[in-house]
């Protein structure tokens, strides 16, 4: 009968909000203290505490380990045969950016044109989107969404999935700018070159592409200069001002790019504006490690589950990047680069590991990596004293697919596992 | 006679005695339909199973190459039911709203290394579809990933024939602008596609009336004119005739009634619904109507038509007895089913055999091909995988892919083909560069002496 | 009127017939006769009366009335067919290949003029051959072509055509010849719009062929009590394609393809011709029983070594070995022409000479070129050798026809000489735009500082040396790609020395762009001295 009327109540909710999520909080805004216990432990930046507690109080972690005390007002779950986990870290995706692909009304990854160093994505986050539930339940409790499109597609910013306003959802805005590194084709030449004219306008197209991304960055050293120079009697540009922490080495050029050619040109192009820079995509990073690792650039990979560019190309060309990147010592993260499914986050990951990469490298890859890279380990990717306790609890292994989310805890607060996706399943369920 | 008799009989015996026999021992089989058997092996004997039991009870013929598999799982080829793979030219023929004279089968090529890399992730079998543009597509083909050899052996000879149907909104072209200058195509509604179907199926009861009037004509010595010869009508006769099965592209819960409803009154049978995604809402419906379903697990919200995809889809029409199967409908997709079918064991509580079925047995069923593929029997096809670990899980990969007994995909010696390929392709480009520079200097000698 | 009396003119200048308008009497005298029905003869000697062969040898009477062409050491052969060309109708649009996005440009390009042929279009009554267009062939040698369009499935029946001079239908040989086929889809939303599309679509006409052929049979027998059928100019003109008396020509390249087509021509009972068939490489033993026009465009690598290098193997392969086509085709006794296919006049002998180096023997490259697409149109009896009665299409060239840098001397088509307009030869490998001296100006804050490179591109590889302003030296890390140049020099001066890196972009003879220094980044333009 309950179940009846609660299924009652929950087609009510679907009827009235379509787009927007409708699931209801456990104990919204409530962050008292819990206490995991006889749980495994996996702080990932320490070896695996079997049988041990973790205390968490009022959003951040308090104590973890095997002797830790269990305050007299802590909510004690029983971990037994459960593991625990901090949660998961998406590296790039587009959760909060868009809700229906097909829809152009509801999708805000995009802006028009080819410079948009001011398009940011806090601003644009929609706190109520139905993708973010899906995402969490899963285990991934902040993600990097980030805008597309362009040439310079915007600033990333680092949210956690769970929050009544954008503003209480972000860790980190601008966490980084975001730059499709021009290409001169979209995809690597399959077939015998096309007509000789159509590709002397590819290669113009792909030069004044190039010139146009130097153009800008050249504009925004200049107005980094003039600004700090004449501080106050200053004209301002919104685009050349979003450029300026990033000329400065202050915030980090995300730059995408996967053929070796194009990571090369990116490289050249880090070079000459002496960047703080990120790379992402790098379907080609092989050959291109040393170069990497003399200049320290992080990597963030992904997504890994996708065929790899060129007919040639090994099969598992995109699966084993990760293993070459940790030998060599590399700093990488791996994103899922989705939107409805970037839950599928620890599957990129965990096929990295079926290729040579060492499984706790790849549970790094997606937790306290991805933080590291973002400049944010201080505060989440880890299970330690002080950091936001954003927690998971499992049956198992989250890089295996049958293994079950039991609870999900962001930034303290136990978050309902419930979806749009559960609630159709329960619906449908009790239909007669 | 006699001796007629026996030389053919010696040669068929000495076919036998030629045939490859390849034992796998000592693993993991899950054979699908008769469970798993821990420390199994799996004799192959040319194209086919020979036998399949614990080790104890296998004995491995002489001569036989024998796979030591400690350690490692063995299951059959996995089956895609939805993928556009290994076509040349457009997957659409978009023009009509009815393409049912067209096919597949004459468009196939073999040189689409995504099948090779299918292979590479246990799979062996697809149904190759034409595209969703229209409401009657063209004629699908069911194949196997023969990669390296010409496209005439892909097919599966004496397969069902298949056709695609699509609802929603990809024959409404609702996502879709045509080209300038071309006005906007019938249908542009779920009314309409219908109404395309249905009439579809009442011009082919007219043209199977007027042949039938002319050939009652000419067994009476009646002067007749044969009537047009009509490909998309013989098409729309023989899915009435029950001759071609019908695979229907579909999303929401009313238009996949509608179809039932129009199969059912035009009296053809809808073999299985494609994409499915609301088959969740009306799987009485489908389960009463016998119809299979292949579905995806993780897709949703691509459109407005896939926003109440779940991923419990395939446990609630699973439950309800519909016979069920995940796909990919892409080539990146069809390399890893195994772990789309681990989902289902996550989304709604499938059983790990029940998880196994969907991308092995049940697609098999639902193409017609389950006498000769979709699971670990003897007498079916030796489509026989080898993965490092159980495949449901995450980490395992696939060593050693079997069709017809015969080897298509094996890491080892990926690795060591890699290495020739680059070779070769190092070679061959050197060599090019040298003419070229030849072919300048002889260019710029000429016009010196010109 | 003003193109039409253009055209005349032009016609008087380029193409004047030598002996006015009535073909002569001519003797071919002292050069290496080829007849390519026998052995060559030395000194041989080719008379020709009234626009035909009258007789070849090494010891026959020169006639009186006899005007004597002297080959003076040179080589005699009959015209050479090129039997597969879309000449007189405008070249088809360009189409995206597979896995190749359609570019701007390629949309923006106009679609060719439209002509819509169907099986009843009979080329021979539409094609516009200028006098012009008619010279490229006759330049190299070429006397006879067959074309027809190629723009759509159906192309209509193609014509065997001498070059010679007054209108098309004075010239034709054989019309129509074959009807031609290609596997051509339709633009978007206009059935056939896909290639499995075309083939249903090819299906479907040739049941109609049968089907009106079968149905006018029966009607004629005795019209009584029976419906008229409807009367279809497509496919009565597809009749004699179905009786076998008009082959058809498949467009059709790969391997696949051909199957395809050969799949087609089976199930219907066709004669059909191949053309194209670049992969013939792949599957000579099953062409044994079919003509093939192999075309010797062959494939070209992309320009850039980035380009070549991400290309599949498959492809590489595949343009390595097309060239060998004729070879393995002659090797397995299949009857094969070599035909200029989409390429263009200016490029049949260079693609026919590769396929020599690709170990086709010259006199096969010859027999190809002349008797056999003779007798696969089935005008051997016309064409295609010096012989006694045949079609007086002589060519003379200074070496052996195929040799690299041989020159057609004198072109007589139905015993008529053509003169040919002195035309220079287009230039094949252009020196690279960005090859020469540069004078260069960078402005830097300090003012202009005035450099001279001199650049030599090989390649995409960019060598050469700098003076100026700044020192000199040789410059460094230089590349160019059609468009974009790069390269560094060493400054060695004072406050500005260190690497200077130039990024610029080449148009016609000018540059522009930027050079980066320690000291920032600067614009530069320049220009190429003369």
């Amino acid at each position: 009968m309950a179940k009846r009327v609660l299924s009652c109540f929950v087609a009510a909710l679907l009827s009235m909000t379509l787009y927007a999520q409708s699931v209801i909080p456990n104990n919204p805004g409530v962050k008292p203290t819990f206490a995991i216990r006889n749980a495994t432990i996996y702080p990932v930046t320490a070896a695996p505490i079997p049988n041990g507690t973790i205390v968490f109080s009022r959003g951040v972690i308090t104590a973890v380990g095997t002797n830790v005390a269990v305050p007299s007002d802590a909510i004690v779950i029983d971990g037994s045969g459960l593991s625990v986990y901090p949660g998961l870290i998406d590296a790039g995706d587009k959760v909060g950016l868009t809700e229906i692909s097909s829809v152009a009304g509801t999708v805000d990854t995009t802006e028009v044109g080819d410079l948009n160093p001011n398009a940011r994505a806090e601003i644009a986050i929609n706190p109520h989107s139905n993708l973010i539930p899906v995402t969490r339940a899963n285990g991934i409790t902040a993600v990097l969404s980030v805008p597309e499109g362009g040439i310079i597609s915007g600033q990333s910013a680092l949210i956690q999935l769970a929050g009544w306003t954008p503003a209480e959802m972000v860790i980190k805005s601008n966490a980084g700018m975001h730059i499709r590194f021009p290409r001169l084709r979209s995809a690597p030449l399959a077939d015998q070159p096309q007509e000789e004219e159509a590709e002397k306008e590819l290669r113009k197209t792909y030069t004044k592409d190039l010139d146009k991304l130097r153009d800008l960055f050249r504009d925004a050293q200049a107005y980094a200069k003039a600004a700090a120079a004449h501080a106050h009697r200053f004209n301002r540009d919104t685009i050349l001002e979003a450029l300026v922490p990033v000329v400065e080495g202050r915030e980090p050029a995300m730059i995408e790019a996967n053929l070796a050619r194009d990571i090369r040109a990116a490289l050249e192009f880090i070079d000459e504006f002496k960047l703080k820079a990120i790379l992402v995509g790098a379907q080609d990073v092989k050959p291109l490690v040393p170069e990497l690792k003399r200049r320290n650039i992080p990597v963030i990979l992904g997504p890994i589950l996708e065929l790899p560019p060129r007919e040639d190309d090994p099969y598992d060309l995109l699966f084993a990047n990760a293993a070459a990147l940790h030998e060599a010592g590399i700093k990488f993260a791996i994103r899922s680069n989705d939107d409805h499914n970037a839950r599928n986050l620890p599957y990129h990951a965990a096929f990295c590991a079926a290729f040579g990469l060492p499984k706790d490298e790849a549970l790094k890859a997606i937790t306290i990596y991805p933080a590291q890279i973002l400049g944010v380990d201080d505060r989440i990717g880890s299970l330690e004293t002080g950091k936001i306790a954003n927690i998971i609890v499992t049956d198992g292994d989250p890089l295996e697919i049958v293994t079950n989310v039991k609870r999900v805890f962001i930034g303290g607060e136990d978050i309902t596992l419930q979806t749009r996706h559960t609630q159709l399943y329960e619906k449908f369920k009790a239909r007669p | 006679m006699k001796k007629i008799a026996a030389l053919t009989l010696l040669i068929a015996v000495s076919a036998i005695a030629q045939e490859h026999v390849t034992v796998i021992r000592n693993a993991t089989v899950l054979t699908i339909t008769n469970g798993r058997i821990e420390h199994g092996s799996v004799v192959m004997r040319g194209s086919k199973i020979a036998a399949v039991g614990p080790d104890s009870s296998i004995s491995v013929p002489a001569g036989a190459a024998v796979i030591d598999a400690a350690g490692k799982f063995v299951m059959p080829g996995i089956i895609d039911s939805h993928s556009h793979t290994a076509v040349e030219g457009a997957v659409n023929e978009g023009s009509l709203a009815n393409t049912g004279m067209v096919r597949i089968a004459d468009v196939m090529t073999a040189e689409e290394i995504a099948a090779y890399r299918q292979l590479a992730g246990g799979t062996t079998t697809a149904l190759i579809l034409h595209g969703s543009a229209n409401s009657i597509g063209g004629q699908s083909q069911i194949a196997k990933w023969k990669w390296g050899k010409p496209v005439s052996e892909w097919p599966i000879k004496d397969a069902p024939r298949t056709i695609k149907f699509a609802l929603g909104e990809n024959p409404k072209s609702a996502n879709f602008r045509p080209p300038e200058g071309v006005p906007r195509q019938y249908p542009a509604t779920r009314m309409g596609v219908e109404e395309v179907i249905r009439t579809s199926f009442t011009d082919a009861r007219d043209y199977l009336a007027k042949w039938d009037e002319y050939e009652a004509k000419q067994k009476r010595g009646e002067p007749a004119i044969p009537p047009r010869r009509d490909l998309l009508m013989e098409t729309m006769a023989d899915i009435l005739r029950g001759r071609i099965d019908v695979h229907s592209h579909c999303y929401r819960s009313d238009e996949i009634l509608m179809l039932l409803n129009v199969a059912h009154d035009m009296g053809f049978h809808i073999k299985t619904l494609q994409h499915v995604l609301e088959g969740y809402k009306v799987a009485k419906e489908i389960a009463a109507a016998g119809t299979g379903a292949g579905t995806f697990i993780d897709w949703w919200g691509f459109k407005a038509e896939a926003y109440d995809a779940i991923p419990y889809n395939i446990a609630l029409m699973t439950r309800s007895g519909v016979l069920t199967s995940v796909n990919s409908d892409s080539a990146e997709l069809a390399r890893r089913l195994n772990q789309d079918a681990a989902k289902a064991m996550k989304y709604g509580g499938l059983t790990a055999d029940e998880a196994l079925k969907l991308c092995t047995i049940n697609p098999a069923k639902e193409l017609g091909i389950d006498t000769r593929v979709g699971s670990i029997e003897v007498g079916k096809d030796a489509d026989v995988v080898i993965w490092t670990g159980d495949p449901l899980s995450t980490y395992s990969r696939v060593e050693t892919t079997f069709i017809e007994g015969e080897i298509y995909f094996d890491r080892s010696r990926d690795l060591e083909q890699r290495q020739q390929l680059a070779r070769e392709k190092a070679d061959r480009l050197k060599k090019e560069a040298e003419e070229t520079a030849r072919e300048k200097k002889d260019t710029k000698g000429r016009k010196k002496n010109g | 009127m003003k193109h039409g009396s253009l055209a005349a003119l032009v016609c008087l200048v380029l193409s004047v017939p030598a002996n006015g308008d009535a073909p002569g009497v001519y003797a071919i005298t002292n050069g290496v006769v080829h007849p390519v029905s026998g052995p060559e003869i030395s000194g041989g000697v080719v008379v020709i009366r009234v626009g035909l062969i009258e007789s070849v040898g090494a010891g026959v009477a020169i006639p009186a009335d006899a005007t004597t062409i002297d080959a003076k050491g040179g080589h005699v052969y009959p015209g050479l067919v090129d039997a597969q060309t879309s000449a007189g109708f405008a070249s088809p649009a360009p189409r995206p290949r597979r896995g190749e996005a359609t570019t701007t440009t390629t949309e923006r390009r106009e679609s060719a003029p439209a002509i819509n042929p169907t099986p009843a279009f009979i080329a021979l009554e539409s094609l516009k051959l200028s006098d012009d267009d008619a010279d490229d062939w006759r330049r190299i040698g070429v006397t006879t072509i067959v074309t027809a369009p190629t723009t759509d499935i159906f192309n209509g029946q193609s014509v065997v055509l001498n070059l010679g001079s007054g209108e098309p239908a004075g010239n034709a040989i054989r019309s129509p010849a074959a009807m031609q086929i290609s596997f051509n889809p339709r633009r978007r939303s206009t059935f056939p719009d896909s290639l499995m599309g075309v083939i249903a679509y090819l299906r479907q006409t040739f049941l109609d062929a049968q089907q009106h052929s079968a149905a006018l049979a029966v009607y004629q027998r005795n019209p009584a009590g029976l419906t008229r059928p409807e009367s279809s100019r497509s496919l009565d003109a597809l009749a004699p394609v179905m009786r076998r008396d008009l082959p058809i020509v498949f467009l059709a390249d790969s391997e696949e393809m051909i199957r395809r087509a050969q799949a087609i021509a089976r199930e219907f009972n066709l004669r059909y011709i191949i053309s194209g068939a670049r992969q013939g490489y792949r599957m000579a033993g099953d062409l044994r029983d079919v003509p093939v026009l192999v075309s010797v465009k062959w494939p070209a690598p992309p320009a850039t070594k980035e380009d070549r290098e991400e290309q599949p193997l498959r492809v590489i392969r595949d343009r390595q070995l097309a060239p060998t086509t004729p070879s393995v085709l002659a090797k397995s006794g299949v009857s094969f022409a070599l035909v200029s296919g989409a390429g263009k006049a200016g490029d049949y002998f260079r693609g026919i000479r590769k396929a020599i180096d690709n170990g086709l023997s010259a006199d096969e490259a010859l027999r190809a070129t002349t008797l056999v697409p003779a007798r696969i149109f089935g005008v051997d009896r016309q064409l295609g050798t010096l012989e006694r009665g045949k079609i007086a299409n002589v060519i003379i060239s200074d070496k052996p026809i195929f040799a690299k840098d041989a020159k057609v001397m004198r072109v007589l088509v139905d015993g008529r000489e053509v003169r040919l307009a002195e035309k220079e030869e287009a230039e094949t490998a252009a020196a690279s735009p960005a090859e020469g001296t540069w004078n260069l100006t960078v402005r830097m804050p300090s003012g202009s500082v005035s450099i001279v490179v001199t650049l030599h591109v090989e390649n995409g590889r960019v060598t050469g040396n700098f003076s100026g302003d700044r020192g000199s030296g040789d410059i460094r890390d230089g590349t160019f790609d059609d468009s974009t140049l790069e390269f560094t020099i060493s400054v060695k001066s004072d406050a500005e020395a260190g690497d200077w890196t130039f990024h610029g972009t080449v148009r016609d003879s000018n540059i522009t762009g930027n050079v980066t220094t320690n000291l920032g980044t600067f614009e530069f333009s320049g220009s190429k001295s003369r």
